[in-house]
């Protein structure tokens, strides 16, 4: 192996940037007219996680991470619409031919599981996982102390 | 002989280890005694010059008289492993040294790290040369024991893996220009494959590690199966709690009123960054404020925004504004959610 060894780099931006995507989707959904109808609450439900979701990927940093591309293209795939992401220097082309050398018993049954937690985990190298799993940890605590905010604010008083 | 010992001294002592000095001293010791008693010192004054065949030669010699020296000694079977050593020292001395003499930078150098610089060497070769390396540091016996060890994996380099689960010495890893230079542990394989191994499992273990003081709790739990598991946990909890606040929001939402009214930024951002203080205007307002510029086709009016913000903004709000400046810009990707 000859790569030197970079610093783990997982900065993740201010609560405000997740706030403020986050209600630009609320608000986006609230324009949808049925979107406030009484009933259909599951419906609701499922349209106010997906738009959790999609505005956490894009204030974690766009499709600079990749657990934030998988999940952009995972939730365009189902509102049929075409994302152009930009390519990346991809280096997943090189792993397929290194001679599976991630492929440790033991380890991988461990990271099976965080694969198909984490966005994304399907194509990575368990080094590479560890770090955008340590990422989308980061995002995810971010995403829901907004929302838990957002909801004492609003909670009846 | 003495002088490159003694070099070896004069370089900076508060780099090396502690545990090499001793190693070396004790090394300066022994070639004293082997001096004394196989009066072979204009061999050994070659220890700082050029020649390295002859050098490489003279100490393996050396070894193999201490070796015999030590045979009575010896609980395992010296005799068998002496031609073993005979027909592999032959088979290291026929290796090309090529570049740089590597003993006599070893010993010339006044760089901290006992590292040797090798340039474009094949790395098989890197790896039994440090081995060899490795050999000079430790003492004579063990280091006899390590020298079979590692002409036997020298002998069939293929058969890799079950040598790699033997004792082990602290190995230390040092980087120099793009190679990541491996000491290999004593009585583990040196070919390629279990070293890239080795470095990628320490590469894992140490974003476990920061993985680990990033979850919560997790420093109870040891080994790597029962952390891997508190992370799945914590993930999946974290993936709950968005699913069960976005219940919540559903249920809320129908609640408040559309109205769309002019706020400051000031107090949105206050009511998001102090958690507990909540801005006593109209809740739906916090929901609505700062989207009213924002047009459904994507071209948001950057120039609505700054001349309403612009007499409201302090030092840290203005932070916030370039901040969804940039975000706007940044954040129309193909579709629009």
């Amino acid at each position: 192996m000859a790569s030197a060894d970079k610093p783990i780099n997982t900065d993740v931006p201010e609560k405000d940037v997740f706030a403020l995507h986050f209600l630009q989707s609320l608000s986006n959904l609230r324009r949808q007219n049925t979107f406030n109808s009484p009933e259909k609450t599951n419906d609701r439900v499922k349209k106010i996680k997906k738009a959790a979701y999609v505005s956490m990927a894009r204030a974690a940093g766009g499709t600079n991470r990749l657990w934030s591309r998988a999940l952009l293209r995972r939730a365009a795939k189902e509102n049929n619409k075409v994302v152009r992401l930009p390519r990346r220097k991809k280096r997943v082309t090189c792993l397929r031919r290194r001679r599976s050398n991630r492929r440790d018993p033991v380890e991988e049954e461990e990271a099976e599981r965080l694969r198909n937690l984490v966005p994304g985990g399907g194509g990575m190298e368990t080094s590479k996982l560890m770090e955008e799993t340590a990422h989308y940890i980061k995002c995810l605590s971010m995403q829901v102390k907004v929302m838990q905010c957002l909801v004492d604010g609003l909670a009846p008083k | 002989m003495l002088e490159c010992l003694v070099s070896l001294e004069s370089m900076s002592l508060s780099s090396m280890d502690v545990s090499v000095l001793e190693r070396l001293k004790w090394l300066q010791q022994q070639q004293q005694q082997v001096l004394s008693t196989t009066n072979a010192s204009p061999e050994l004054l070659q220890f700082h010059g050029t020649n390295n065949d002859e050098l490489l030669q003279n100490t393996f010699s050396h070894f193999q008289m201490l070796g015999s020296g030590f045979g009575p000694n010896y609980s395992m079977g010296f005799g068998p492993s002496h031609e073993a050593m005979d027909g592999c020292i032959s088979r290291t001395n026929s290796c090309q040294m090529d570049q740089a003499d590597t003993v006599g930078v070893m010993l010339n150098n006044s760089e901290e790290n006992i590292t040797i610089i090798l340039k474009n060497k094949r790395k098989s070769e890197v790896k039994t040369r440090e081995e060899e390396k490795t050999e000079k540091k430790i003492k004579v016996e063990a280091e006899t024991e390590s020298n079979m060890k590692v002409k036997s994996n020298l002998s069939n380099t293929e058969a890799s893996s079950e040598t790699s689960k033997q004792k082990s010495k602290a190995a230390s890893e040092t980087q120099k220009l793009d190679y990541i230079h491996v000491r290999a542990r004593r009585g583990q394989a040196t070919d390629r494959h279990s070293l890239a191994e080795r470095a990628r499992r320490e590469k894992i273990s140490k974003k476990m590690k920061y993985l680990q003081d990033l979850v919560p709790g997790c420093n109870k739990v040891t080994g790597r199966a029962g952390m891997l598991d508190e992370i799945i946990n914590y993930v999946q909890s974290l993936q709950r709690q968005v699913e069960f606040l976005s219940m919540k929001l559903a249920v809320l939402n129908p609640e408040l009123e559309l109205a769309m009214e002019d706020l400051s930024v000031k107090q949105f951002q206050a009511y998001f960054t102090n958690l507990p203080v909540v801005v006593a205007s109209k809740p739906s307002l916090m929901v609505d404020a700062p989207l009213f510029p924002l047009d459904q086709q994507g071209s948001l009016d950057l120039s609505v925004i700054n001349p309403n913000q612009a007499t409201t903004i302090e030092a840290p709000s203005a932070s916030w504004d370039t901040q969804s400046q940039s975000l706007y810009n940044t954040s129309s990707l193909g579709f629009q959610y």
